[in-house]
């Protein structure tokens, strides 16, 4: 051990005295600069993805390359000046591979010090107040360190397996390349330049990381397995084309463990490997399919109800996980066990599953959709059953949110939990008064607000030991969303209404110098004069909530969600959007009066988006001008059309159909976004100038908002508006 | 001759390296069909000239850095001391260049025929089209001068500084990266799924603007000027020496 | 076959003067050895005779025509095997003979390339590639090339590296037998091969002729018995300092080197 331990100090001291090593050391250094201007994978506009997370990726990627280089460099010139021929009559070739590698493992080491040493200032100075060591220092480690390390083992290995320097140059080329380019959409398979979008300035960022560290071990496992099976050994001579010919040679230390041993070691790697692909805890199995929605079509458990839930979350900050109980009050009035059916986060076991104190059968499905897995319990034929689920785990994420992982973040310093990942979601039992009340308590640290999304408010109800809280809110319905994070709130008043703006403890100077407030009060002024009063907040509130970043929002009944990235300094200092902040802002606030889910009954382009969108136009050309908003918007939407009709695909169908289907798929949903958020803005313009200009329309609205929905028309449809704005759905086609 | 030309090609494509890096090619050219590609560029068919351009446009990083490995056979220190055997026989020098010449040239075009033909099957395959023309006139376009002056200045680059070459091999990677000015976009892999667009017709039939099919045509030639750089040198010296005496 | 070079002097680019005033004629048939300790220049005078370098000044007359003007006809009767060399590790012998025959343009060339692998005895390895042969198999097929077609004149440079004493004589005595119609230039540091087949014998030292004549010449002109205090400088070498050869020839060649040496 000490003698190998000597050889890498060996191996690594002659490597550093090579001009070409000093060279790829001097420009591993400066390739984070690629990241402020050429490579910018990270798109999201934070300070921390603009600054530190392109920089870093830049720097994985283009360090990755150049060592591998380097690595196939040094073995070629090793096999080609001869030298080899000496070393292997003293050390096996198999020990002078591991040598080998190590060194340049250890080569890399003062190259990464050296890379964070010289950006640490320069990041600190780029990124400003809300710079984080803790962000610089994994970003730098998980996103460029981890990297070179993998490219040094998948350059030996592909030098190993072929033989030959060009050989290894263009399988690692290809190997490098397709990461960057092809593969650069698949998050298990950008084994180069993890899939970061986005690095939250305000709150933690613990998940992403987490997520590469994961795929970074994964192949870790994968390529140092392929590199033991690749590694020179002395071989019997075998009569096959094309591979290597080493006579065997008897009586030099060969023996018979050795051969069984690497190879061994190399499968149970390889195993390692392909089990932590399969068994990634990051990203669900949903149905790709957003079309479909199995889950609301399981009819309703006849005789069963359910008349109250009791939830209680037990965070585990520190490990990202949940664990929580949650009490389900069901009355059954068939007198036959029944299947209770939840949808349930799929990352969440469940521990246990009683009724009335008796375990129960409860199973989870393999199908899931809309990140949801379908749990199923049987309840027996009792008329009342107290049902208690202990659950917990790690949850994941969509699918089709693969690229862009992060927001089920759950830390010290932000919590996201919605829905599912709440707690199981009852499917088939009916309310038992027409709503279902629920009590939900959380226990968190205690410097960190919770903000049920919504109009509920959380209270605490008891100080714990080990500086933690526990707090408490009633809300009602299946589901529910929940933030928690060190918040601040402020107050603020608009046409009647008292808006409650949290934002994170690190962005307070950022609002302030922005004029946040006066944005959101100019928003809720237009919105009430222009189409009335928000009727459904309690208490005349309205939460306005700044998320982790996301890439974009939402909003439900009383609450708004709001993005960070509208709010860094980088988007605040882009003057070409005048002096109000957040296009996304605006967007998100007007869903309040457009687009609550119980408001449209979406049909094809027909959605909450159309009207929200058209809304934010008017709001837009009102503040910016008419120009600008024609040029932001209008055009925009023009073009998406023009290149929607133009689709070869759209154009011919019978082609479409001969694709697989996952592309099919995956064009259909692309489609789909398009037009709801283009076509139909500009359908509903079209609609504007055939009703009689800007204020006939603002009328049509105004009397489309304050309807009163029926039974028989609980929902605004697109025959509604097309009736109230008396025009035929051929009047406003589009040419 | 023929003979020597029929050896060179055995020596540079029966073997692990033109075996290997030809899988790479097709593994590759699979990607692209199945990712790209079959979506259609600037809304025309997959099958069309201008998707097939944009495939080709995408492997050509890929046959460029092929081709100057071919060449490295010729240059590599193992070549050169196998040259001073090859050195004393009375054969031509520029004869003997452009018979390696061609069979890098073969090689390589034997590695473009199969990325095309890949293609063909992939459009046949899914589509029922045979695209013929459709595929060939891009593909000529597009790769044919890029690889005539991959050879010739990797050969002449190959003369000064044999590992130069590698560095050589980035040169269509970083065409990708760098902004250029339109008649370049052939080379930054952005005139198939642009230009099309600005025809305001759709699935209009391929056309080249002039500095585009200009630029090709200087490559071109610049290409076989350098690859018959030799031959002129040589031809220079022996008048030299002719003269000289 | 006959090459005259008159005073022909060679300097390499960075200034070092590889060959200084040489003035020599090879006639065939004959077996011309070559001797000289590293860095003499026989290496320099094999290229200058082959057309690979062309001398600084001087003159090189092959059958009476400047070689400049008469390289490729030069190349088409000569058969040269360098001291460092390589091979087509992809080709079996066969193929790879095939391919020197046909760069050499012989006709008839499988007829070349049989003669040729049999005069190395290497018909076993016929088939089998050139990377799958050792050390002195190499050497042989390296021999082999240099001896396909009828090659008039012949340069060997180190032959019998990594031969076994036994191929080392056998070849001996075919380049003995080849001197006989033609002209052959061996250059070697082993003595024996030079004194058992060598008619006339070429001594290089520092780009100089010390020694043109045969090997009963040298023996008799120089050895450390003929040395006088006159002859060698007062404290340089002398009979006493002189290292001792296995042969005479040997001595003689080394008294030679060290008188050289000396001044």
């Amino acid at each position: 051990m000490k003698n190998i331990c000597a050889l890498i100090a060996l191996e690594w001291g002659r490597l550093l005295k090579r001009p070409s090593v000093r060279l790829i050391f001097f420009l591993t250094v400066c390739s984070p600069a690629f990241g402020l201007f050429l490579y910018c994978p990270a798109t999201a506009d934070t300070m921390l993805s603009k600054y530190l997370a392109n920089p870093a990726l830049a720097g994985g990627a283009i360090g990755g390359i150049l060592f591998g280089l380097l690595t196939i460099r040094e073995r070629g010139r090793e096999k080609r000046c001869g030298v080899n021929t000496l070393i292997d009559g003293i050390i096996p070739p198999s020990s002078m591979a591991f040598i080998r590698t190590a060194a340049l493992f250890l080569t890399a080491f003062p190259v990464l010090l050296g890379t964070m040493a010289f950006w640490l200032p320069v990041s600190r100075f780029l990124i400003g107040s809300v710079f984080d060591i803790r962000d610089f220092l994994l970003s730098y480690v998980l996103f460029m360190g981890s990297a070179i390390f993998l490219a040094v083992l998948a350059s030996a290995s592909a030098f190993q397996i072929g033989g030959r320097a060009d050989l290894a140059l263009a399988l690692f080329g290809i190997f490098a390349g397709l990461s960057l380019t092809l593969w650069s959409e698949n998050w298990q398979l950008c084994w180069l330049n993890p899939c970061v979008w986005a690095l939250s300035d305000d709150f933690s960022n613990l998940r992403i990381f987490r997520s590469a560290a994961y795929m970074r071990l994964t192949w870790a496992a994968g390529l140092a397995g392929l590199w033991l099976l690749s590694c020179p050994a002395v071989r019997r001579r075998r009569r096959i084309p094309f591979l290597s010919k080493i006579p065997s040679q008897a009586g030099t230390g060969f023996s018979v463990r050795r051969q069984v041993l690497r190879p061994a070691a190399a499968l149970i790697l390889f195993l390692i490997s392909a089990c932590a692909w399969a068994g990634q805890p990051f990203v669900d199995h949903s149905n790709p399919d957003q079309s479909i929605s199995a889950f609301d079509q399981i009819p309703l458990e006849q005789g069963l109800t359910c008349s109250r839930r009791l939830v209680r979350l037990s965070p585990d900050t520190k490990r990202g996980t949940v664990t929580g109980t949650a009490v389900y009050q069901f009355q059954n009035t068939s007198g036959k066990p029944r299947t209770a059916a939840f949808g349930i986060n799929p990352g969440y076991t469940i521990f246990s599953a009683r009724v009335n104190g008796v375990p129960v059968p409860a199973s989870v499905r393999d199908y899931q959709e809309f990140n949801e897995a379908l749990l199923e319990v049987t309840l027996p034929g009792d008329s009342q059953m107290e049902l208690t689920l202990e659950y917990g785990g790690f949850p994941r994420e969509d699918q089709s949110l693969s690229t862009m992982q992060g927001s089920a973040e759950i830390s010290g310093e932000y919590l996201y939990l919605a829905n599912a990942d709440l707690a199981p979601r009852l499917i088939n039992a009916e309310p038992d008064s027409g709503v279902l009340p629920v009590t939900v308590e959380i226990t968190l640290p205690e410097h960190m607000t919770v903000i049920p999304f919504g109009s509920p408010q959380a209270e605490i109800i008891s100080q714990n030991p080990g500086g933690t809280l526990t707090w408490q809110y009633e809300d009602e319905g299946t589901g529910g969303i929940l933030y928690a994070g060190d918040y601040i709130r402020q107050d603020i008043e608009a046409a009647g209404i008292t808006v409650e703006f949290y934002y994170g403890r690190n962005h307070e100077t950022v609002m302030e110098e922005a004029g946040a407030a006066n944005a959101i009060r100019a928003v809720i002024q237009y919105c009430t004069d222009h189409y009335g009063p928000l009727s459904f907040l309690s208490g005349n509130t309205l939460k306005l909530i700044q998320s982790r970043v996301s890439g974009g929002g939402y909003a439900g009944g009383g609450a708004s969600l709001l993005d960070e990235a509208d709010f860094t300094i980088a988007s605040l200092r882009d003057t070409s959007k005048g002096s109000v902040p957040g296009e996304v802002m605006i967007h998100e606030l007007v869903h309040q009066w457009w687009g609550l889910s119980s408001m449209f009954e979406a049909d094809g382009a027909w959605s909450a988006e159309g009207l929200t969108v058209y809304t934010t136009y008017r709001i837009v050309k009102e503040l910016y001008g008419a120009e600008y908003a024609e040029r932001r918007y209008v055009d925009q939407w023009k073009r998406e059309m023009e290149d929607y009709y133009s689709n070869f695909y759209v154009r011919n169908p019978e082609f479409f159909q001969r694709l697989p289907e996952a592309k099919r798929l995956e064009i259909t949903n692309r489609l789909s976004r398009v037009r709801q958020y283009c076509e139909m803005p500009l359908k509903i313009l079209k609609a504007e100038q055939l009703a009689g200009g800007e204020t006939a329309m603002d009328q049509i609205l105004s009397r489309l908002f304050c309807r009163e929905p029926s039974w028989e028309e609980p929902y605004l449809t697109y025959e509604m508006f097309l009736n109230a704005c008396g025009l035929t759905e051929e009047d406003i086609n589009l040419e | 001759m023929s003979k020597i030309f029929r050896y060179e090609c055995r020596r540079l494509m029966w073997n692990r390296f033109f075996f290997g890096i030809l899988l790479i090619l097709l593994f590759f050219g699979y990607q692209v069909l199945n990712r790209i590609t079959i979506l259609g560029a600037a809304r025309t068919a997959p099958f069309s000239p201008w998707s097939l351009g944009d495939y080709a446009c995408r492997m050509l990083p890929l046959l460029w850095a092929a081709a100057l490995f071919f060449l490295n056979f010729f240059l590599s220190p193992a070549a050169r001391r196998a040259a001073a055997l090859t050195a004393f026989t009375p054969v031509s020098l520029r004869h003997y260049e452009t018979i390696r010449l061609g069979a890098a040239l073969t090689a390589v075009g034997v590695l473009t025929v199969l990325c095309l033909g890949e293609a063909a099957l992939f459009c046949a395959g899914y589509f029922h089209q045979n695209p013929g023309w459709d595929l060939l006139r891009p593909a000529l376009i597009t790769l044919v001068p890029a690889l005539v002056f991959a050879l010739g200045s990797g050969w002449q680059l190959g003369q000064i500084c044999p590992s130069a070459i590698f560095a050589w091999m980035a040169v269509p990677i970083l065409f990708r990266l760098l902004p250029l000015p339109a008649p370049f976009s052939l080379w930054s892999g952005q005139f198939f799924s642009e230009y099309p667009l600005t025809l305001e017709t759709l699935d209009p039939s391929l056309t080249l603007p002039g500095p585009v099919l200009l630029l090709q045509m200087l490559l071109l030639a610049a290409g076989i000027l350098l690859l018959s750089l030799s031959y002129i040198r040589d031809r220079l010296n022996s008048s030299a020496l002719t003269g000289g005496l | 076959m006959e090459i005259l070079m008159k005073h022909v002097s060679l300097t390499y680019p960075g200034g070092r003067q590889a060959l200084k005033d040489i003035s020599l004629t090879l006639r065939s048939p004959g077996l011309i050895g070559l001797l000289g300790p590293n860095g003499a220049g026989k290496s320099t005078l094999m290229k200058l005779l082959t057309a690979s370098l062309l001398p600084s000044s001087g003159t090189i007359l092959a059958d009476g025509q400047p070689l400049e003007v008469c390289e490729r006809r030069l190349k088409s009767c000569l058969g040269c095997l360098p001291q460092e060399f390589g091979l087509f590790d992809e080709l079996t012998v066969c193929q790879f003979l095939d391919y020197m025959a046909a760069l050499k343009g012989l006709s008839g060339q499988k007829d070349a390339v049989g003669k040729a692998i049999s005069a190395v005895r290497l018909e076993e390895k016929a088939k089998s590639r050139i990377s799958s042969l050792s050390g002195g198999q190499r050497q042989r097929v390296g021999i082999a090339q240099a001896l396909l077609g009828e090659s008039s004149f012949l340069i060997f440079d180190e032959p019998t590296a990594g031969l076994d004493p036994e191929e080392r004589a056998q070849f001996r005595n075919q380049f003995s037998r080849l001197a006989k119609d033609r002209l052959v230039l061996l250059s070697t540091h082993i003595i024996e091969d030079i004194q058992a087949v060598c008619s006339q014998l070429v001594v290089l030292c520092r780009g100089q002729i010390l020694f043109w004549g045969t090997p009963e010449e040298l023996i008799r002109t120089v050895s450390p018995g003929n040395l006088s205090e006159d002859a060698v400088p007062t404290g340089k070498a002398s009979a006493d300092t002189v290292p001792r050869g296995n042969s005479p020839l040997e001595d003689a060649y080394l008294t030679l080197i060290s008188r050289e040496g000396g001044r």
